[in-house]
């Protein structure tokens, strides 16, 4: 895991001097970054660095003010709809499930807007996402109101998967649950990267996600992007990047780390 | 063509057309190209004929270059009516593996009732509900005017400020929407009276219609729909949006009571203005009514105003003062009470208001019915 990721010809996302202010405030200056078919890429830097914005430059949501994104080869700008829609899979931290439609209805609404598939065949695969994202076939009938945070984040990790993407886009996925569920959402994580050769974006605070998941970490400091493994950001002498992976909740991680390495 | 490590997903050059080619005859079957969800109907039409066929079904998937779950769950489907999956790559192995393994299970069917059958459920859960918001709103009218008797009492728990900020957002801000209602209703009534009246040579007394209406009914009618679509709906909509962070939740907390800093200033700030908005509404209808004078009878407005006193006496205008407070404090306790009724999601904010805001104008529209009926037994 720790091993440095051999970048290949061509990476999936590729980011080349984007920049993004707000009035006078520059939030990202000259950011370049490349992220290889099928590595899981941590982004972290403290409030306010940046972090959401972006997530939102990478899938398209938010226009630089210079700079290119280009997926899969081409400008993300420049992306048809529906080509989109099979590329990118995107968790929002709320999970943002459409609370009109049922869990089933939110994972078939992909498919009914970009396939021909009749009912029965979209209700068989929303029931094997819902397995794959590890709910039970009768979560599929609720409404996302009588969900737990969990099976919201679950619910909402189906509808991402909902056309195979490439790319999985999450914006802190284990944010406001308990740490069961968070490991279980760690281990789907790695589960899809490992099986369906997903790429993973992950934005995130959670230190054990990003130490124990991530091949590589983006560090998001001073509006520039350090990207490295985490054990070479453990060695930077950047004070911020320092405090981050040196803190008394770093070194717990680290410790645990060490320990299911040892194993 | 890039060279992706093993056990990863080939990413065809044009994700855009992905493509399924099928061959062979008799039973074994060659997949090649990509069985992806686009690709699902071809397969399942291409393989109809053959499901028809008997025993020894085989189908050669290794020139598949991308497989993804539906494919995968289709060939775990066909897999279990007891074909053969031959020349399975490593990676698409793993792929069927994951997939074939999960415990599937159909999705639960949503239970059909018959349209007759919900209409009677609707009735019946209509009535119930109705009976209980019946006794909610009295609850609620019961549970404010204690503390607004209570607050009247310790004039500490009065909060100035906040009663002056919600009688100038639903009374000042309100001005010029329900001055212009008020007059463009006074010259409806007075056009439609001229109409009516002319042929019995009756017009004159277009000048009494359009006064006694506008100081009986229209001005505190049009005043209180307005107020309860303005301002009872954002009473709803403020609270309802405290609630849903769990500011209401943090009030009370603190020891500070919601119904105290949240309905009682809000109750006594539109007891305050509805009243004073309707006087000036009245002004206004009164206004529309002379220039319905001044053009379709050729009544001067000096001609009108010595005329106005001998039509209309202090009780019409009594009568319609005296609705608008209890309009009020029925528009701002169910606006009020709605608010704080919204629970957790956002859309339960916009369901409430829209509650609210029927609700109110009902009652407003009840309760002015039942003040005709008894101003007219005390002869008023």
């Amino acid at each position: 895991m720790t091993a440095r990721i051999q970048a290949p010809a061509e990476p999936i996302l590729s980011v080349r001097g984007i920049v993004n202010r707000f009035g006078k405030q520059v939030v990202h200056d000259k950011l370049n970054l490349d992220i290889a078919r099928g590595e899981i890429i941590g982004i972290a830097g403290g409030s306010g660095s940046g972090k959401s914005v972006l997530l939102k430059t990478l899938v398209g949501l938010h226009q630089p003010d210079a700079g290119e994104v280009r997926l899969n080869g081409k400008a993300v700008a420049s992306i048809g709809a529906a080509e989109k829609a099979a590329l990118i899979g995107m968790l929002f931290q709320q999970g943002a499930l459409f609370s009109s439609l049922s869990v089933a209805q939110n994972i078939m609404l992909p498919m009914r807007e970009h396939t021909a598939l009749p009912d029965e065949e979209q209700e068989r695969i929303a029931a094997m996402k819902l397995a794959l994202a590890g709910l039970p076939a009768d979560s599929g009938i609720k409404y996302p109101s009588a969900l737990s945070g969990g099976m919201v984040k679950r619910a909402a990790f189906a509808r991402a998967l909902a056309l195979d993407p490439k790319i999985l886009f999450l914006d802190e996925p284990t944010s406001d649950l308990d740490p069961i569920a968070a490991s279980g959402i760690d281990a789907l994580i790695r589960q899809l990267n490992e099986s369906l050769g997903i790429t993973v974006v992950i934005v995130t605070h959670d230190l054990t996600t990003l130490l124990t998941l991530c091949g590589r970490i983006a560090v998001l400091v001073d509006r520039k992007i350090t990207v490295d493994t985490a054990d070479m950001l453990m060695q930077s002498d950047h004070p911020w990047i320092h405090d981050y992976f040196h803190g008394p909740r770093a070194a717990g991680v680290m410790q645990a780390r060490k320990l299911s390495h040892g194993n | 063509m890039i060279s992706v490590p093993a056990n990863q997903q080939q990413v065809s050059a044009a994700p855009s057309s992905p493509t399924l080619a099928v061959s062979g005859d008799g039973d074994r079957l060659v997949f090649a190209g990509a069985l992806e969800i686009l690709t699902l109907p071809e397969a399942r039409s291409a393989l109809k004929p053959w499901l028809k066929l008997g025993s020894a079904r085989a189908l050669d998937i290794g020139g598949l270059d991308s497989l993804d779950t539906p494919g995968a769950l289709f060939l775990c489907g066909l897999r279990d009516k007891g074909a053969e999956l031959t020349g399975v790559r490593a990676e698409h192995q793993a792929l069927l593996d994951l997939i074939c393994g999960l415990d599937l299970k159909p999705l639960p069917k949503v239970k059909f009732v018959p349209r007759w059958r919900q209409i009677v459920i609707q009735l019946g859960k209509g009535v119930h509900d109705a009976r209980h918001e019946a006794l909610d709103v009295i609850t609620f009218l019961g549970r404010t005017a204690s503390w607004t008797i209570n607050a009247l009492m310790h004039p500490a728990c009065l909060r100035p400020a906040s009663i002056s900020r919600f009688v100038a957002e639903t009374g000042i801000n309100a001005l010029p929407i329900i001055g212009l209602m008020a007059f463009m209703i006074a010259i409806v009534i007075g056009y439609q009276g001229v109409a009516q009246l002319r042929p019995y040579g009756g017009e004159d007394f277009t000048i009494n219609l359009v006064a006694v209406s506008v100081l009986r009914e229209m001005g505190v009618l049009i005043t209180a729909i307005m107020v309860a679509g303005r301002s009872g709906s954002a009473f709803t909509a403020e609270i309802g949006v405290m609630q849903t962070r769990a500011e209401v939740d943090a009030l009370k907390v603190m020891g500070i009571e919601p119904m105290q800093v949240l309905v009682v200033p809000r109750v006594i700030a539109l007891v305050i203005t509805l009243p004073l908005l309707t006087f000036f509404a009245d002004i206004m209808g009164l206004i529309g009514g002379a220039v319905i004078a001044q053009f379709q009878l050729g009544v001067s407005p000096t001609q009108y105003l010595t005329r106005l006193p001998h039509v209309v006496d202090g009780s019409d205008l009594f009568v319609g003062l005296f609705k608008a407070p209890i309009f009020a404090l029925f528009i701002a306790v169910v606006g009020c009470m709605h608010g704080l009724r919204v629970s957790g999601s956002a859309e339960s904010v916009g369901r409430e208001t829209t509650r609210a805001v029927v609700k109110s104008i009902f009652l407003v529209l009840v309760l002015d019915a039942f003040f005709s009926i008894l101003f007219e037994k005390l002869g008023v």
